[in-house]
């Protein structure tokens, strides 16, 4: 029966890959693989413990099991004897292993090849279970997030609505109601009552505002919570009692009570909403103008700005105001580059701090009267009015420039950045949400840019606009329905003219644009975050396909771009080596090209995982090298093995003699610090003969191949020497 | 040549119809006046069970250990029997028996295995076996004796088989004590002084080619090498018809052999679904397994049922067979029902020098002595005493 061994790999590698969770695959690989071979006994060594240990009974023999992982031939297992071990590694990880034990016999060569193979199927399976939990891990948190910005949105609204209603002086019980109402509504239809206390010697509580179906609550929990002066949360029957006090001019006036059916663990949200509009009732009873209580509701607690309501409110007042069209009213809409990687990598301590600084900066930028106002998130406005416009750009290049600055926070030194969009008006009829949107658009298109722009709003980039967005559905739909595809462009060994990788380049036939450029969808691909979706599915493309090539082309390597947003994506060092897994792929065929603007923006954050990738093998080339900071130190600091000199310096037809002294400058580095040069963008023999004369080891480019299709790859890589026949006939 | 007087075997059969008196007629036979330590019990679900049991335990005595399970038909020195009873007794001082059992929750059947061995608890005999008897309509059986090979490990062999309900694959029954327990598994764990021997062996053949489970669940398999399962039956044995007329109409064996080290793991399968062209049996069947059909004329089914007692017989360290408990496959039973099953008796008679047995036809056995793998089909398995 020779060949029962393999009938059985793909029954268990069925089974094994049927897991949901580790410890069941790996149960369920022990007792097939001990099955399969007649063994008695298997078990699982990981990371130091032994699993599934099967066929043992009771007592399970850890140490001889750890010896066998570590090469010994032979098990002692109590009451049977002394079996025939082998042990199979679960991957590249030194000592995790398969063992199975059989009494009978020693295990034939075409066992242990089948129980090797049952090893690596188990490790892979594993490794994807954990790649999985992660991912279910993540999206579980990303959907808890957004329900409970989604539920602090909501709170927001309808504290928002109380607030106008106070503001509006509307009847007082109408408010109490709006404030029951509320509360009813945004804690999912629970019964919510306002009960107050009466003046006189006993302090009788009645209900001064009810909703729901529910009875009236016991009085004595909102006695405890006004006694105790803070939110009161008892158990009670199928559900929960939460009571907050509410106090008038700082004195106990009475309490509102929640009843909520079932669901233990979300109280302490609950509690707090409740606590939240609670607050509202105070506000309501002391005084509506209150100037405390006003600002309290209109201005952002991290900056002391005013926030988006408030900022609108004021707007609008402005252009009602406005009597001449002399001097038009200007919104600058600020939005910061960078906070966010300075918030996940810092915390959002540093974070609060880092917009309070920010704040201070901003108001440094502009005139007294003039009023700065933080929207939300990391995006901040402000209005400059009765000026030219002029002026306004003039404060917006002011405001970029003061936050290029580095800030000082968490002991660090951080470097952020805005972009500003201003939007003009002369019209006293001009809308201010209208206004502050436009200066929105002219932000985004500021941003498109590169950071660190100033633009004036031009109905144009309405349209624009409103094109990102169905770009962005476009975009959504080509990585669904494969509208992407690959081509490929040889990277040439100038010495020899020989193919010694290729680089893949994505490219989008959309049915209803046309051909897209990279250099147009990319950057919207990033901003709305399918570049990660993107650049997994060009990694796993490229590698199945450089995976094929390299059954005829063995040496053949593969280079892949590597957006910023991957590189800081908290899974990219695990689904790269997923996709070469894979693929079966070796890492060390492939080299990751990053852009240098990427490394410097996210000094940190990708740091990780470029050296994880690099210590699995994987290389890492610097993309248009030359073209930013090109800073020596991050060349020591980064796992770097390639430098890709930027077309730029390439692009004339007779190089100068300046181009050729940078272009020496970087392949004399190369060789220094020994890495692989690359000049891109060779487009005609002269440029190739000159990289050739400096020594530059390899090149890319129209002249040498331009990006082909994947079909007529092979062709190209069996074809003659390119390029050398050309450096000939010019020399 | 030497036998100890210390433990004894006996075996008993009736087809008396009052099922108390045929309890007490079968059991008094294999006890004959001695007092036994274990009475195991092979009926048809056709008996009152109940009823039954109060017959065994009359005649067995109050401290006797009584386990079993319905049938698909019993076997025992005097031959076989359809709608009867079958009984063994032991004992003696050189035997030690102890019995559990647990409800088999589809959930988790091996917590039933692991509950069932719980019987072998603090027992140190020199020579052990766990006898499990489990319900043979439970899914997931493999399950329940994965369980108790996974709680006892490999320094005890397992024997034993899964009740039947005739063919009427409803609900079958266990016997623990003077309870008729149902979704159940028996642990009889037995310890002796004297030596035990395990035999299995089935007797079937290969038919070439084999085929590729492509579609399965657990004992439904919907795909035969991407082909519906029945249509592939069907057309590999030249039937027209129905999938009813096909496993009623003298097809109803379809054995199939999975690819194993030592031979094949075989698959019963009795029953197909003529609208979903799949076709199901009584154990699981692992997707992407290798399968081949399997034949077995009668001959070679007869030389199964004398190779697995030899084989028994063999281990008993030269010692001749106090006595054999033995699990059949229903299946062989309707493959020599015509005429064969007599010749198997004999077959097994010869084997065992006529030594006494008795046991069952089953819905699938039990034995584990070498490897970790404790289910078959279309086997016979047998466990000797010395």
């Amino acid at each position: 029966m020779p060949s029962w061994s393999s009938h059985l790999l793909t029954e268990y590698f069925a089974a094994v890959n049927a897991a949901a969770d580790e410890t069941s695959a790996i149960a369920s690989a022990v007792e097939r693989a001990t099955e399969m071979v007649e063994a008695e006994v298997g078990a699982v060594v990981r990371e130091g413990r032994v699993f599934g240990a099967y066929g043992f009974g009771p007592v399970v023999p850890e140490t001889a099991l750890h010896e066998v992982a570590a090469g010994q031939p032979m098990l002692e297992v109590p009451y049977v004897g002394e079996l025939h071990a082998v042990s199979n590694p679960l991957g590249s990880e030194t000592g995790d292993a398969l063992i199975v034990a059989r009494l009978s016999e020693p295990f034939e060569p075409a066992e242990r090849q089948m129980l090797q193979g049952m090893g690596q199927v188990l490790g892979l399976a594993l490794r994807s279970i954990r790649v999985l939990a992660a991912e279910r891990h993540m999206r579980a948190e990303q959907e808890r997030q957004a329900s409970t910005a989604q539920t602090r949105q909501r709170l927001v609204e309808s504290l928002l609505t109380i607030q106008r209603a106070i503001s509006a002086r509307r009847p007082l019980p109408e408010i109490l109601d709006a404030v029951t109402g509320g509360a009813h509504d945004l804690l999912g239809g629970a019964t919510v009552t306002l009960m107050l206390a009466e003046g006189g010697t006993d302090r009788r509580l009645t209900v001064a505002s009810k909703q729901g179906e529910d009875v009236s609550p016991p009085e004595s929990l909102a006695r405890a919570a006004m006694a105790g002066g803070a939110v009161v949360v008892r158990p009670d029957g199928a559900g929960w009692m939460i009571a907050a006090p509410v106090r008038v001019t700082g004195e106990m006036a009475g309490s509102l009570v929640a009843h909520l059916p079932g669901v233990a663990g979300q109280q302490n949200e609950q509690r707090d909403q409740l606590a939240a509009f609670a607050q509202q009732v105070s506000l309501a009873l002391t005084d509506a103008r209150t100037v405390e209580a006003v600002r309290e509701a209109h201005h952002d607690p991290i900056t002391g700005l005013p926030n988006r309501a408030l900022f609108l409110k004021i707007l609008n007042r402005v252009l009602a105001s406005r009597v001449t069209s002399s001097d038009p009213t200007s919104v600058l809409f600020i939005d910061l580059d960078r906070f966010k990687a300075v918030n996940d990598s810092l915390g959002h301590d540093a974070g609060d701090q880092l917009l309070a600084l920010v704040a201070r900066r901003l108001r440094g930028c502009v005139r007294a009267s003039d009023t700065t106002a933080r929207l939300g998130g990391d995006e901040f406005a402000a209005l400059v009015h009765d000026s030219p416009a002029e002026t306004a750009e003039v404060v917006g290049e002011r405001i970029v420039t003061a936050l290029k600055e580095p800030f000082r926070v968490a002991g660090r030194e951080v470097f952020i950045g805005a972009s500003v969009g201003i939007a003009i008006s002369r019209e006293s009829e001009q809308k201010s949400e209208e206004l502050l949107h436009n200066a929105d658009v002219a932000m985004y298109r500021a941003k498109k840019d590169g950071p660190g722009r100033v633009l004036v709003y031009q109905p144009y980039m309405h349209a624009e606009a409103l094109d990102r967005l169905s770009l962005r559905g476009d975009l959504q739909r080509a990585l669904r329905e494969r509208e992407f595809r690959l081509q490929y462009q040889p990277l040439i060994r100038l010495a020899d003219g020989q193919a010694a990788g290729v680089e893949a380049l994505i490219r989008w036939q959309s049915p209803t644009r046309g051909f897209v450029s990279p250099v147009d969808f990319i950057p919207i691909a990033e901003e709305f975050g399918l570049i990660v979706d993107i650049g997994q599915w060009v990694l796993e493309t490229s590698a199945v396909q450089v995976a094929k090539w390299r059954r005829d082309h063995p040496d053949l390597t593969l280079n892949v771009n590597v957006s910023g947003h991957q590189l800081v994506h908290p899974r990219f060092a695990d689904n790269v080596m997923r996709a070469l897994a894979i693929a079966g792929l070796p890492s060390s065929a492939v080299t990751l090209e990053l852009t240098e603007s990427v490394l410097m923006s996210e000094p940190d954050l990708g740091m990780s995982a470029l050296h994880v990738l690099r210590g699995l093998g994987v290389q890492l080339s610097i993309d248009d090298f030359g073209t930013g900071y090109s800073s020596l130190a991050y060349l020591r600091e980064l796992p770097v093995d390639e430098l890709k000199i930027d077309r730029a310096f390439i692009a004339r037809a007779e190089l100068t003699s300046e181009d050729l002294a940078l272009v020496r400058t970087i392949v004399e580095l190369g060789q220094i610090l020994g890495l692989r040069v690359v000049a891109e963008g060779i487009e005609n023999a002269a440029q190739l003969a000159a990289l050739r004369g400096l020594g530059c080891g390899y090149g890319q480019g129209y002249h040498l191949c331009r990006p082909v299709d994947p079909e007529v790859v092979l062709e190209r890589l069996s074809g003659s020497p390119v390029g050398v026949l050309d450096h000939r006939s010019t020399a | 040549m030497q036998t100890n007087p210390h433990r004894w075997f006996g075996v008993g059969q009736s087809s008396a119809p009052d099922s108390r008196k045929a309890g007490a007629e079968a059991a008094s036979e294999a006890i004959g006046g001695r007092e036994a330590k274990a009475v195991f019990v092979f009926a048809s679900v056709t008996h009152d069970l109940p009823e039954l049991l109060r017959g065994v335990r009359m005649e067995a005595g109050p401290d006797a250990e009584i386990v079993g399970a319905t049938t698909m038909g019993e076997l025992g020195s005097a031959g076989t029997t359809v709608g009867g009873l079958s009984v063994a007794a032991l004992g003696g001082d050189g035997f030690t028996v102890q019995a559990r059992a647990a409800h088999v929750y589809q959930s988790d059947p091996r917590a039933a295995g692991a509950a069932a061995a719980e019987a072998l608890h603090d027992m140190d005999d020199e020579h052990k076996v766990l006898i499990l008897l489990a319900d043979g309509l439970a899914r997931q059986t493999h399950e329940i004796v994965r369980g108790a090979y996974s709680a006892i490990g490999a320094s005890v062999p397992l024997v034993g088989g899964f009740a039947a309900d005739d063919r009427q694959f409803a609900k079958t029954y266990q016997f623990f004590n003077d309870e008729v327990l149902s979704e159940a598994v028996i642990g009889l764990a037995l310890g002796s002084d004297g030596p035990m021997g395990i035999g299995v062996a089935h007797g079937w053949r290969r038919t070439e080619p084999p085929m590729m489970v492509s579609k399965a669940t657990g004992p439904h398999i919907y795909e035969l090498d991407h082909e519906p399962a029945l249509d592939v039956l069907l057309r590999r044995n030249n039937f027209d018809g129905t999938a009813a007329e096909f496993f009623s109409q003298g097809h109803s064996l379809q054995p199939l052999g999975l690819s194993r080290r030592s031979g094949e793991d075989i698959r019963v399968i009795h029953a197909g679904d003529d609208e979903a062209r799949s076709v199901w049996g009584t154990a699981d069947v692992p997707q992407g397994a290798l399968v081949w059909l399997m034949e077995g004329d009668r001959q070679s089914l007869l030389d199964g049922a004398a190779w697995s007692c030899t084989e028994a017989v063999a281990r008993l360290e030269g010692l001749p067979p106090l006595g054999v408990l033995a699990f059949d496959c229903g299946g062989r039973w309707a493959g020599l029902v015509e005429g064969g099953l007599e010749q198997e008796i004999q077959a097994m008679r010869t084997a065992l020098s006529d030594a006494p047995f008795a046991g069952f036809y089953t819905l699938g056995e039990i034995a584990r002595v070498r490897g970790a793998m404790g289910t078959h089909a279309l086997t016979l398995v047998t466990l000797a005493l010395a």
